[in-house]
């Protein structure tokens, strides 16, 4: 799910950057150190969207960097357990396939999947229903719930399901062309 | 033995399995002779003395059966001895032994149990009285503490006999208290089944003892005899009973034969004759059943144990093994039997000893109960089965918090949490309305139970210390998904807590850690990738394939610690933690960082790899060197043998990092630093000092280079501190120093040794290289070099400090080296034939032409080039930002020395390349330096173009017109009027002012 939120940290900047364009460099700095990243309670960083507020400078003994604490609004990806969410899938193997929504990476294991869906490994391994209809291979679009998940620090690993009524594939691009 | 404890049918019934039933009547009659009475009533002592005789070996029991609560039955004895001690009471005891007898002979067995319990678990008090038939007071606690033994009572004593004789001699002092009557004093021997050598005495003196034990073949009388303290009295009689609790669907080990170890299953329990049948996967070899029952000659394979397998009938007929179909009698179950063996079901019915199967500590794996359930026709393991898991539980197996699951009774299914554990209950809370909470379970009872997406961690079996999550849940048996290696693993849900935690599970087996490189006793060698509690899991290092083995752990050699290099396809030195690609055979385009490398395979780390935890090998000449290596050596290596380059008047760059850089900017950016590019990989492996930051003035040598930071390692330690590109370039700089210093000072020798050189090539040069400069520099330095300064310096700190630097440094080795790093200029001399040596020389040339020709510094610069126009006025505002502008105020001037050569209407040596050297006069300067010159004295001959290296002044003489081109005066026409050394006295048409200038800074005016 997606939030946009304000969220703080504490940047330290180079005296070199001191001058008119200090609060420039302070925001570019900022977007390249969050975006992307993890943080724990809310997930990934997608997008910094403004800055609140700048806080006053603290120079920290020792070195010449200066702390500013900066409050800034930002659009967070953060994946809940029982989510259903789209995702793309990225690699089959012998025991579930690898599905990614943004940066978030899934794993449905073939317990998770519907009863009938067989694994067949080859070139272009894929999971296919008895019936031949659903074909799960690497690039298809697939719906499914989130099942587990768990933080760690700068990783989020997910597993889900496409067990469900609704969920599964979406989208076989290899069927559409 | 002689003496047992009683309160148990069993010890009395009459199909106990020894060889005396024929003594019935009299049985229990002894067993209150027990003791035998050494010192009880002299009347009655014959009479017992027949009777006991041939009813002693009664009481040698196989089986003790005996309470824990011991204490009762001593106390009884204790009873009985005092009745038997107290001689005034003898009546009473001869009378009760012969009341007895009728009474048994009344009633049946229970009663008579029922009034033997409670004839002996009366206190001692009430023998004492006379009533020994009533009072039927419960034992409390305190009066079980006052039954114990004290001082007052006779004493054991240990006495030492012969190993195997401890029953024959416990008869024999028994038989001697028959026959010797009231001379022996010793009150009871006991034999004990679990204590060999030794047997107790119970008497009230050691020299009793002594006198009893005197001539008896199998006690060491000579041997110390021992007392036992009080304290350790009950416990010589106390033995604790094993419960041995069988129940049908139990899981047990055997303990013999070849099926050792198996896991079978309790189908049949016989409590009397101690059997049980189990069912069991066979470990039958048809071939050699078929052999035997042909009668074929059978070769005898010793320490050969068939696998287990399940008993295919028709397998087995095939094999002309007769199978015959029968039904049991008792359960009305279909049997096959062959060669007297049950099967059903493919599982072997086998009926065993209680004593050959093992009930303590049986943890079924998962995948054995697995191969039960498959032959299982409803593939059902319940919770039944589980029972004996549970019993195998842990202290503290269910703790705060944990979910957990009813599994048995009432309330199955039902799902709660756990409150609070007491010893075998435990309280759970659950959401199910109308139940009142908290709920005490019993802990059997009781099965954690998880969910999909719980993240748990095994902590028994075989995958103990594997952490994944839960994917799945069938009852009790859960689907994990590993984290580290993605795959399933399937455990019980008792196995596993929840957990946190992220690991591979065992990562150290011995001496030998995940991850190592180790060499096989086949002398094959590979890397190991997974460790389980008694195997490892080799991938093997055979390129192009992949190679697993499991071996134990004596199958490895040794652990390969070497560090060894290797070459890349493009002989590029790989090192460890080098990332490499594979661009060759069935990994091709896998990548990832080198772990190991060993004879020149490779096995690389491919995270995205799922199979053999990521593991893969290739050979090193089908991978290529990802990004900059690690390691600096072969970076500097490289470095120079770019230098001793076979190119002689090649430029030679006063240091490894100048050619880098001038590397670079033929590549197209100017700077090494820039963005992308390979100047990153040049970086690696220099020795740098940080500038700035928290590391300031540490040392060390630069690992790796990335968009913005570089990682350095320190000399003394290693700091991978990330500095900022900044830190980097400055820090280069420095490093440049130091390398110089270190590394590139022969190549300055080189300059230094070229210089001297340089002069003595022709005395023309030195005048010569200013001209060709002056077409050159102006426009390219005295546009660029110094706006660049100005512009960039105090905000854009990632070019320009290098540049300021440079000014610096390049100030220590004189000025003239200024301009050298200009790869403008560079680029100009490229196009520039013959600018081979050319363009290293500028720079000698200004060290060389900085004497004669400073005093023409100040030159007419402005009015010559327009561009310079624009340089001048704002170099004051570069001036006091860096203080190598101050040199660039100078360098122009310089340049303008070299720009003046050229310039049209002044009198020129041509010389081109073989010919000879024609005079010329100057018609046209061209923007690239090179002119138009006419032939001839005053330009009548032809026209020719000649670059300015090609052309000479022609010094002038004495009342000569002159033409000043270099300096403050450039472009005004003067008239020599004097010479004095190296410097001309002129006199200017404009003003009529005299000037001393440099010779070289005066053109012969051609006569026009």
């Amino acid at each position: 799910m997606f939030f946009h939120m304000v969220l703080e940290r504490n940047m330290q900047l180079h005296p070199r950057f001191f001058g008119r364009s200090l609060r420039e460099n302070l925001v570019s700095k900022l977007i390249k150190d969050v975006e992307g990243t993890i943080s724990g309670r809310h997930g990934f960083v997608v997008a910094v969207t403004g800055v609140e507020n700048i806080g006053k400078g603290l120079i920290r003994d020792g070195t010449s960097f200066v702390t500013y604490p900066v409050k800034y609004r930002c659009v967070v990806f953060r994946p809940f357990k029982g989510e259903v969410l789209e995702a793309v899938v990225t690699r089959v193997v012998q025991n579930g396939f690898f599905a990614e929504a943004g940066p978030l990476q899934i794993f449905v294991s073939d317990y998770c999947m519907p009863d009938g869906m067989e694994y067949q490994a080859g070139d272009m391994p894929k999971y296919t229903s008895s019936d031949g209809s659903v074909r799960i291979q690497k690039e298809c679009e697939v719906l499914l719930k989130i099942i587990g998940m768990r933080f760690d620090g700068t990783e989020i690993s997910c597993v889900g399901s496409i067990n469900e009524e609704f969920l599964g594939l979406i989208i076989d691009p290899a069927a559409v062309a | 033995m002689a003496h047992h404890s009683d309160s148990e049918d069993d010890d009395y019934s009459y199909e106990d399995d020894d060889d005396d039933s024929e003594f019935d009547e009299e049985e229990e009659e002894p067993r209150n002779s027990r003791k035998k009475r050494g010192r009880s009533n002299p009347d009655s002592a014959a009479a017992r003395g027949k009777k006991r005789k041939p009813s002693g070996s009664i009481f040698i029991e196989d089986d003790v059966i005996v309470d824990d609560d011991e204490e009762d039955d001593e106390d009884v004895e204790d009873g009985f001895i005092e009745h038997g001690e107290a001689d005034h009471r003898g009546e009473e005891v001869v009378h009760r032994q012969f009341h007895e007898p009728t009474f048994r002979s009344r009633v049946g067995a229970e009663e008579y149990l029922d009034f033997m319990q409670e004839k002996y678990s009366k206190p001692r008090a009430q023998y004492d009285d006379d009533d020994d038939y009533e009072g039927g007071e419960e034992l409390t606690a305190v009066d079980q503490q006052a039954l114990l033994p004290s001082v007052r009572d006779p004493k054991l004593w240990m006495v030492k006999c012969a190993i195997g004789r401890e029953r024959e001699v416990a008869v024999c002092l028994m038989q001697k208290a028959i026959d010797r009557g009231s001379n022996f004093k010793i009150r009871s021997v006991i034999a004990l089944d679990h204590l060999q050598n030794y047997i107790y005495v119970e008497a009230d003196m050691e020299a009793h003892v002594k006198e009893a034990i005197k001539g008896m073949r199998s006690i060491f009388a000579n041997h110390k005899i021992l007392l036992v303290p009080i304290r350790e009295m009950a416990d010589v009689l106390s033995v604790k009973s094993k419960t041995v609790e069988l129940a049908r669907d139990t899981w047990v080990r055997m303990k013999l034969g070849i099926y050792k170890g198996d896991l079978a299953q309790v189908v049949d329990v016989d409590d009397v004759r101690r059997k049980v049948t189990v069912k069991l996967i066979p470990r039958i070899d048809l071939q050699h059943l078929a052999d035997k029952q042909e009668g074929r000659p059978i070769v005898k394979k010793k320490a050969f144990v068939p696998p287990p397998r399940f008993m295919n009938v028709d397998e087995a007929r095939e094999l002309h093994i007769r199978v015959e179909r029968r039904r049991d009698r008792m359960t009305g179950d279909y049997f096959e039997n062959i060669d007297g063996l049950l099967f059903k079901d493919g599982f072997l019915y086998k009926q065993v000893s209680t004593k050959s199967i093992s009930t303590q500590n049986v943890t079924p794996t998962f995948d054995e109960l697995e191969r039960f359930k498959k032959a299982n026709e409803n593939g059902e393991i319940d919770f039944v089965d589980m029972s004996t898991l549970f019993a195998n539980r842990k202290k503290g197996h269910f703790m705060k918090g944990d979910e957990v699951i009813v599994i048995k009774g009432d309330l199955k299914n039902l799902k709660g949490w756990v409150e609070k554990v007491d010893e075998e209950n435990v309280l759970i809370r659950s959401d199910t309305k109308g139940l009142h909470n908290p709920l005490a379970v019993n802990e059997k009872e009781l099965c954690k139970y998880f969910e999909p997406g719980n993240h748990v961690k095994v902590v028994c079996g075989t995958n103990e210390g594997a952490t994944g999550m839960v994917v799945k849940v069938e009852q009790h048996v859960l689907s994990i998904l590993s984290d580290t290696t993605k795959q399933h693993i399937r455990v019980f849900a008792d196995h596993v807590v929840k957990s946190a935690e992220v690991t591979n599970g065992v990562t150290k087996m011995g001496e030998y850690e995940l991850h190592d490189l180790v060499l096989l006793s086949n002398l094959s060698f590979g890397v190991i990738i997974k460790l389980d509690n008694e195997a490892i899991q080799i991938l093997k290092g055979v390129p192009g394939r992949t190679e697993l083995v499991i071996v134990k752990h004596g199958e490895i050699k040794y652990k390969i610690e070497k560090r060894i290099n290797a070459k890349d396809r493009n002989k590029n030195v790989i090192t460890v933690k080098d990332v490499v690609r594979v661009i060759d055979g069935p990994n091709k385009g896998k990548q990832g960082p080198v772990v190991q490398i060993y004879k020149g395979v490779l096995f690389l780390h491919d995270r995205h790899n799922v199979e053999n935890a990521g593991f893969l090998c290739a050979k090193c000449s089908s991978c290529v060197l990802v990004g900059g290596s690690n390691s600096a050596a072969d970076r500097i290596v490289d470095s120079f043998s770019r230098l001793g380059n076979p190119k002689p008047p090649a430029p030679v760059p006063p240091s490894p990092r100048r050619f880098q850089r001038a590397d670079s900017a033929g590549a197209g950016g100017r700077h090494w630093s820039g963005r992308g590019g390979r100047g990153h990989d040049l970086l690696v492996g220099a020795y740098v000092k940080v500038r700035m930051g928290p590391f300031k003035g540490y040392r060390g040598r630069i690992l790796e280079v990335k968009e913005k930071t570089v990682r350095l390692e320190h000399e003394a330690r290693i700091v991978t501190g990330k500095l900022s590109p900044l830190h980097t370039l400055l820090v280069a700089r420095d490093a440049i120093a130091d390398v110089n210093e270190n590394v590139a000072t022969p190549s300055q020798y080189n300059m230094g040794s070229q210089t001297p050189l340089h002069p003595s090539r022709t005395p023309l040069h030195p005048c010569m290289t200013p001209m060709r400069d002056s077409g050159a520099t102006p426009i390219h330095n005295g546009m660029r070099t110094p706006m660049r300064d100005r512009a960039w310096n105090p905000y854009t700190p990632m070019s320009p400090p290098r540049d300021s630097w440079e000014d610096g440094n390049s100030g220590s080795w004189g000025t003239s080296l200024l301009y050298q790093p200009a790869s403008p200029m560079r680029t100009y001399d490229a196009a520039t034939p013959g600018s081979g040596w050319d363009s290293s020389t500028p720079g000698r040339n200004y060290s060389d032409a900085g004497t004669p020709r400073d005093a023409n510094a100040p030159s007419p610069y402005q009015p010559m080039t327009p561009n310079s126009a624009s340089y001048l006025p704002s170099t004051p505002g570069g001036q006091p930002m860096t203080p190598g502008t101050d040199l660039d105020v100078q360098s122009p001037d310089i340049g303008g020395d070299a720009e003046t050569w050229l310039m049209p209407g002044i009198l020129v040596n041509v010389h081109k390349a073989g010919e000879n050297i024609n005079v010329g006069v100057i018609r046209d300067v061209l923007p690239d330096g090179s002119c138009v010159v006419a032939l001839g004295d005053r330009g009548e001959g032809e026209t020719v173009m000649a670059v300015q290296n090609e052309v000479r002044l022609v010094c002038p003489r004495k009342n000569e017109r002159v033409k000043i081109v270099g300096g403050k005066h450039r472009g005004l026409l003067a008239k020599l009027i004097g010479l004095d050394g190296s410097d001309g006295i002129v006199k200017l048409d404009d003003t009529l002012d005299i000037k001393i200038l440099n010779l070289d800074s005066l053109a012969k005016l051609a006569h026009a």
